[in-house]
């Protein structure tokens, strides 16, 4: 994997390069999401900022708050039933103390169903192999670049990338 | 304030690579506490709980004081990080990161307690619901069990909460170390990159971890306080509890956070980070709740007065004018006499030493309202055959100071390994330069120019 | 059970019986200072008057063996449960000591072992061998006995034929010389203690608490016979 990217020091510069990027792939060979955007925060109000962000996260942890919720009762309950001791002059199977325990699983599964989510999505932890990544970027910096860029094309880009204002053009291979 | 990025850098992460010896010494002498406070529970274990100032009736005190109070102090990083989240609150970004530690340190401090105060402590797994050998599961109507789940999904939520925006700020590190620490923070930074697909999902982690988090801690809270208001003793079966001890927890937790702050401002010079406006709004929150707070102790008393039973007259005249009320109004005096005015007075609120003078008394303040809320009820339970009367062993003292250590030591701790400021919200909250206004994606793609 | 408040001296010889019978350590003089002594039945005295007009009331308390226990949901392992006689078992060994259940106990009648037990020679070779000891950190309280009513199950069964009222008696009962205590199954109608216990005698302890004891508490009305003489 080999790559050609430039380093921003603002948001305004990352957006010229990455327009000058996205108008000319066609041209020169390569696709949209061989355009790679590294940043050292979120940058929600540009459009680079913005590729990758649809997800299903929210509907997915409601799904694991019900799982956790349903599994709760239905354990509680079924222990319960199954081994029927009478404390207190109360029912078995005691609704509102068990709804306390509902209550509780259904925020943990909530819980562990977004972390595990983010985890598998996010594709974190990943400690294979050497992806391109500029040290920089934790100064401030914004990476817009190509991944795999055609040969022929490299030099083009490296200048296209310095003209729409980066700090440094590098490249990068593993 | 002006500063670059690389200087904000520089700034926030000189703790993890420097500590003098003055971090040293410190750590040394909580550490000597804490070993005191293991070594009384060890003896306790071994000769068993005849050694505290437990007796009959008064079979509860200082454990479960101590388990109530870092729970409510627990309740400091949900509510700054959690609602603020929420409510989108700018000022909230230098404070998360600590609050989140503070919640996750005196949770697991206070699930050391009920551990502390059991009979026979090596079998606490039995709370844990599992196929046992003994062919029966816990009983899931008692309200330890509801303590048991409360705690730990609170436990999981917060720690969740605290490392999760810690990832960015671990890869951080990584790029800037070299040696053992590179490795070490490159693990544990999971191979954070900053794509705009991480930073989205990660954003989106948050806000559904701040919208869980919090009826998980106004949960966590109120069923610890049901672990008294179920039981039918004088003072304790008031519908109250709930709403009450949420509304100290809060109190309490706002109050420690003030501290935490005021001490990590002057240890680690962040006078510039955390500045006298995140003093002043924490005031105005922790005003809120001391009035909140003596609203609540108003009407409890008032009721118990007006309603006239026998049995709980003599656990209110106990703390009115008997045997506690010297605590009772000390109490009243540390978390309301002195606070209040104090952070009433704007003046005095933009001053950080103001607001920690008002602060450390409500610490104290709390820790005497479980002690008297568990205390007096058991002295006076009913049947005046049965009163009692109760005196802490040094056990119990020491095991006290050594939980205080031991929050001390694992902040001290945390310190020096996470960034105590969160640094890429730190970055996220301040204002941009814009070196000239920029077409979106999609009016670039459109083909129109840039208007001159 | 029924107690008769009218006919209790106040000689104790229900608590004796009770240490002797169920194998409780005496705590020692300092540790009974500090209010930790088991005495799984206490006699309450209660002085009326001054002198030289004192009067005494004696209240034998014991576990009322509620029908609806404030012990028993809180108890995190199931170790105070309602067992189908319904008397209030307490299984020492699910216990983890949590004291929850000393809590809620309004009539104070549950005991911790604050220390291990122990006995000093010789009274340790007069153990009972159908109770068994506990040692720290256990909650224990009065069982009615249930050692003895299973056994007089036991031979019923053995025997086929039920049980007789007056067959078994637990140890408090049987030691009073006064016979201020009846006990039995107050499932049967004809038994003494089902027709005691609907005396107009008759009150339970802190009645107002809804734990509906299973321990009746016969006393004459003196308050209004002292208005009407």
């Amino acid at each position: 994997m080999n790559a050609i990217y430039g380093l921003y020091p603002d948001p305004g510069s990352a957006q010229r390069a990455f327009n000058v990027l996205e108008r000319a792939e066609s041209e020169l060979g390569f696709s949209g999401k061989d355009i790679a955007v590294l940043s050292g925060e979120p940058y929600e109000g540009y459009g680079f900022g913005q590729r990758d962000n649809v997800t299903r996260m929210p509907w997915i942890a409601a799904l694991g708050a019900l799982a956790g919720g349903l599994s709760g009762w239905v354990f509680v309950a079924f222990t319960q039933k199954t081994y029927p001791m009478v404390s207190g002059g109360m029912q078995l199977v005691t609704k509102w103390p068990n709804g306390i325990i509902t209550y509780e699983l259904t925020m943990l599964g909530a819980i562990l169903t977004t972390l595990f989510v983010l985890l598998i999505t996010a594709r974190i932890p990943d400690w294979r192999g050497r992806k391109l990544y500029d040290p920089a970027i934790s100064n401030g910096k914004i990476l817009i670049g190509v991944v795999n860029p055609p040969e022929t094309a490299r030099a083009e880009l490296g200048t296209m990338l310095r003209d729409a204002g980066a700090e440094a053009v590098k490249e990068f291979t593993n | 304030m002006n500063k670059t990025p690389e200087q904000i850098n520089k700034d926030l992460l000189r703790p993890i690579y420097h500590a003098t010896w003055r971090f040293y010494v410190t750590a040394a002498i909580l550490a000597a506490l804490v070993a005191a406070a293991l070594f009384a529970w060890g003896y306790q274990m071994y000769y068993g709980l005849g050694i505290s100032g437990l007796n009959r009736p008064v079979f509860w005190a200082f454990y479960i004081t101590n388990f109530v109070f870092w729970i409510g102090i627990s309740h400091a990083g949900t509510l700054i990080s959690a609602i603020l989240r929420v409510c989108n609150a700018s000022w909230r970004r230098p404070v998360t990161r600590c609050a989140e530690a503070i919640t996750v340190f005196s949770l697991s401090i206070a699930g050391l307690f009920p551990l502390i105060h059991l009979g026979r402590p090596w079998l606490f797994f039995w709370l844990i619901p599992y196929p046992s050998e003994r062919g029966i599961w816990p009983q899931f109507r008692s309200p330890l069990l509801w303590d048991f789940f409360a705690i730990n999904t609170y436990l999981i939520g917060s720690v969740t909460f605290l490392l999760l925006p810690s990832f960015p700020d671990f890869a951080l590190i990584r790029d800037r170390a070299s040696g053992w620490r590179r490795k070490v923070y490159g693990i544990i930074s999971l191979g954070w990159r900053g794509t705009p697909k991480q930073w989205h999902r990660l954003e989106m982690a948050m806000r559904i971890m701040a919208v869980a988090i919090i009826p998980v801690a106004v949960s966590v809270h109120t069923i610890v306080s049901w672990d008294f208001a179920m039981a039918p003793v004088p003072g304790w079966h008031s519908t109250v509890f709930g709403p009450c001890f949420v509304a100290g927890a809060i109190f309490s937790g706002i109050a420690a956070l003030i501290v935490a702050m005021a001490l990590l401002r002057k240890l680690l010079h962040l006078e510039e980070y955390l500045r006298p406006i995140h003093f002043d709004n924490l005031g105005k929150l922790l005003l809120v709740m001391s009035l909140l707070w003596f609203y609540f102790v108003f009407a409890e008393r008032l009721t118990t007065w007006y309603g006239n039973f026998p049995g709980e007259m003599s656990v209110f005249w106990s703390t009115q004018i008997g045997r506690f009320s010297p605590l009772f109004w000390t109490m009243v005096f540390c978390n309301f006499l002195i606070p209040a005015p104090i952070l009433a007075i704007k003046k005095l609120r933009n001053k950080i030493g103001w607001t920690v003078v008002a602060s450390v008394p409500i610490i104290i303040g709390m820790w005497l309202e479980r002690f008297l809320i568990i205390v007096p009820s058991l002295s006076y339970k009913y049947l005046p055959y049965n009163f009692g009367t109760y005196r802490p062993s040094w056990v119990e003292i020491i095991i006290t100071i050594g939980t205080f250590a031991a929050m001390g030591l694992l902040y001290l701790i945390f310190s020096r390994v996470f960034p105590i400021i969160s640094i890429w919200e730190l970055k996220l909250g301040m204002p941009k330069k814009e070196a000239a206004p920029e077409l979106t994606t999609q009016e670039a793609a459109a083909g129109q120019t840039q208007a001159g | 059970m029924v107690i008769d408040e009218d006919r209790c001296t106040g000689c104790e010889a229900c608590v004796a019986a009770c240490h002797a019978e169920n194998n409780i350590a005496t705590v020692g003089d300092d540790e009974a200072a500090r209010g930790r002594a088991l005495h799984w039945i206490r006699v309450e005295r209660y002085y009326e008057g001054d002198f030289p007009d004192i009067r005494v009331k004696y209240r034998p308390v014991l576990c009322q063996q509620c029908s609806d226990a404030p012990c028993e949901p809180v108890c995190p392992t199931y170790a105070s449960y309602q067992n189908n006689e319904g008397l209030n078992a307490q299984i020492y060994n699910r216990c983890i000591g949590t004291r929850y259940c000393a809590n809620a106990c309004p009539y104070m009648v549950r005991f911790f072992n604050f220390y291990n037990p122990v006995w000093d020679k010789p009274l340790d070779l007069q153990f009972n061998p159908d109770v068994s000891l506990r040692s720290v950190g256990i909650m224990e309280k009065c069982t009615f006995c249930i050692q003895r009513i299973k056994s007089a199950e036991i031979n019923a069964k053995a025997e086929k034929r039920p049980l007789k009222d007056g067959e078994f008696n637990s140890a408090c009962v049987q030691s009073c010389p006064a016979g201020a205590m009846i006990f039995g199954d107050l499932n049967d109608p004809e038994s003494r203690v089902s027709r005691l216990s609907k005396s107009n005698r008759g009150t339970t302890f802190l009645e107002e608490l809804g734990t509906h004891p299973k321990v009746v508490y016969l006393k004459r009305d003196t308050w209004h016979d002292e208005q009407n003489a």
